[in-house]
């Protein structure tokens, strides 16, 4: 048995110490996690979803249970770019751990503004990459209007790679019909990885009062519930472009981590987990490696894609 | 933001003070020292990952000496229910001690402290850290009938004044606890802070009151949680925010979780 493994991979031309990831919006702007994990040992961070002004985000309720998962309609409320930069990003300066900023934009001029905006001071303030959001379900405007369309994918991806050399993951949704065509369109239009799921749209109603559960009627399902859903479309996206892909959705436990990475996902993100269990990306690293070395596997990067058929 | 713990503590003993109210005591000595009234644990009720999300629940009180704390919970739904069933011994898994806390002002000589069903829950620690500071404290408890009056004799013992008011006059006064707040403040009983806890109805008419008798008032707060760090933005309430340079009101989500849940009365925006 070997009794060192290689769990580095590099997504983006980002170089990262694990494939695990924070899914953005479950992670606050990363020092919320501080009292529970050294935030040295990420793989990446993805930070909470930026807009380019501050936005206040829709009424509560914004979350309701569901069986083995949660709905939410946040609404990408933000503090916006500028005090991303001013009162978040330098708390995160002295950790040695790339950080990926989730950006939102109503407009294609929003998306390259902060783009530009964040290339701007991404050497100083240690931006490693952008994660392109065209996926929100929880807002009027942009989101995954973006997200559901193949040319308006290509458009926006397309401006934002003009704009900015910044390393470029593009999130995708699952509600669509087809995501392959989607994932070919962001790997035309110069996305450097594609970053999938992101929510799966539903509701929730209270029998009694007949009202929605959440104030904004529908949300975004996630949790071990859409995992199922998540690692088919990994599956189909990575057998369809020659950028890395990096899985999310439901990943609770080492096991699904494995699963993700054994249908193509060179890195994973992981969400709604952090609610449950502070700890869970630290656990689930330290069990990815026990898993390489029990199975003699030197380097993670042969498991990925290998599913057997 | 105070230190929040992520730990495993044991179940000291567990009692069902009323029908379907339980009493639990947590061995949580890291907890129990930086622990302030007002402030909840957010509780992973069962041992495996369904139902998936922890529930809040406030510290009902806080023994520093022993290294304990005390919770107070309705089993009403799912996560609760579960966590009705853990036993003695058992090892829970919490974050905490998580939110701002009561703030009593060191000034304050008289306290008010106003409860309805289950939202006693985080007012006995309040009330003996009132005591605590040398405040003269009375408490008015709410709720639908005798059997749900809960937490009377544990405030009595503090030696505090006690009132009940019961929905169905199945003990002590008919009617609402605001209309005990509306008789004590009209005989000249006058506080410096009201606290209150209970259902929103309850704490809006509770801040119409004590605004009326220009009380400061300060009410604990419960929404859908999911992360209890202040991470996922997930259980804000609607607070009104000054304008700087305009002086006009306006609006911001505040997260329930770390930025409350103790909020000041006349800032909650409760009509929607």
């Amino acid at each position: 048995m070997i009794d060192k493994t290689c769990l580095k991979v590099e997504i983006a031309g980002i170089k990262l110490k694990n494939p695990v990831m924070t899914a953005s919006g479950t992670f606050g702007y990363g020092e919320e996690f501080s009292p529970f994990i050294d935030l040295d040992k990420l793989g990446a961070m993805v930070l909470k979803g930026i807009t380019l002004k501050p936005k206040m985000g829709n009424p509560p309720p914004r979350i309701i249970e569901t069986p083995s998962g949660m709905l939410n309609s946040i609404g990408l409320q933000n503090v916006g770019v500028e005090r991303l930069i001013k009162e978040k990003l330098p708390y995160l300066q002295k950790f040695n751990t790339p950080v990926i900023i989730n950006i939102s934009g109503d407009t294609i001029e929003e998306y390259i503004e902060l783009a530009r905006r964040l290339g701007e001071v991404s050497k100083e303030m240690g931006v490693a990459g952008l994660e392109v959001n065209i996926s929100c379900p929880n807002v009027k405007e942009g989101g995954m209007v973006w997200g559901t369309d193949v040319k308006a994918t290509y458009k926006i991806i397309n401006s934002i790679r003009k704009t900015t050399p910044l390393p470029l993951i593009v999130k995708l949704t699952p509600n669509v019909t087809d995501i392959k065509t989607i994932a070919q369109a962001a790997e035309e239009a110069g996305a450097d990885a594609l970053s999938l799921i992101n929510t799966l749209v539903g509701m929730a109603i209270d029998i009694d009062s007949r009202k929605p559960k959440l104030a904004n009627i529908s949300g975004g399902l996630s949790g071990p519930a859409v995992k199922p859903v998540a690692l088919w479309l990994v599956w189909q996206v990575f057998q369809t472009v020659n950028i890395p892909v990096i899985g999310i959705g439901g990943i609770i436990k080492v096991e699904d981590v494995l699963e993700f990475i054994i249908a193509g996902a060179r890195g994973i993100e992981i969400g709604t987990a952090n609610f449950v269990n502070t700890r869970v990306t630290i656990e689930i690293i330290e069990g990815i490696e026990k898993y390489l070395i029990e199975n003699n596997i030197k380097d993670i990067n042969e498991l990925v894609g290998s599913m057997k058929i | 933001m105070n230190f929040i713990y992520n730990i495993k503590v044991k179940i000291l003993s567990k009692e069902e003070v009323a029908p379907n109210i339980f009493l639990i005591k947590l061995s949580a000595p890291s907890v129990a020292q930086d622990a302030l009234p007002g402030q909840f644990i957010h509780i992973k009720c069962s041992k495996d990952n369904y139902p998936l999300l922890r529930r809040p629940l406030s510290i009902h009180r806080i023994d520093k000496e022993k290294g304990e704390i005390f919770i107070l919970f309705q089993a009403v739904g799912e996560g609760t229910k579960l966590l009705a069933d853990r036993t003695i011994g058992d090892d829970l898994d919490i974050t905490g001690p998580i939110g701002n806390g009561f703030n009593i002002y060191p000034e304050s000589r008289k306290i008010m402290i106003v409860g309805g069903g289950i939202g006693v829950a985080p007012l006995l620690a309040l009330c003996e850290e009132s005591i605590r500071q040398g405040s003269e404290v009375r408490v008015l408890i709410g709720a639908q009938k005798k059997e749900l009056v809960i937490g009377e004799e544990n405030f009595r013992k503090l030696g505090v004044k006690v009132d009940v008011a019961t929905d169905d006059g199945s003990y002590q006064y008919k009617g609402l606890v605001t209309d005990l707040l509306e008789g004590s403040i009209r005989e000249g009983w006058l506080a410096d802070q009201i606290f209150a806890c209970g259902p929103k109805l309850k704490l809006k008419k509770v801040v119409e009151v004590s605004s009326k008798a220009h009380i400061d008032c300060q009410v604990s707060l419960e929404e859908r949680m999911a992360c209890g760090v202040g991470a996922c933005l997930g259980c804000v309430c609607k607070i009104k925010t000054k304008d700087k340079k305009e002086d006009k009101v306006k609006y911001e989500f505040k997260r329930v979780c770390v930025d409350g849940p103790i909020f000041e009365g006349s800032e909650v925006v409760w009509d929607d």
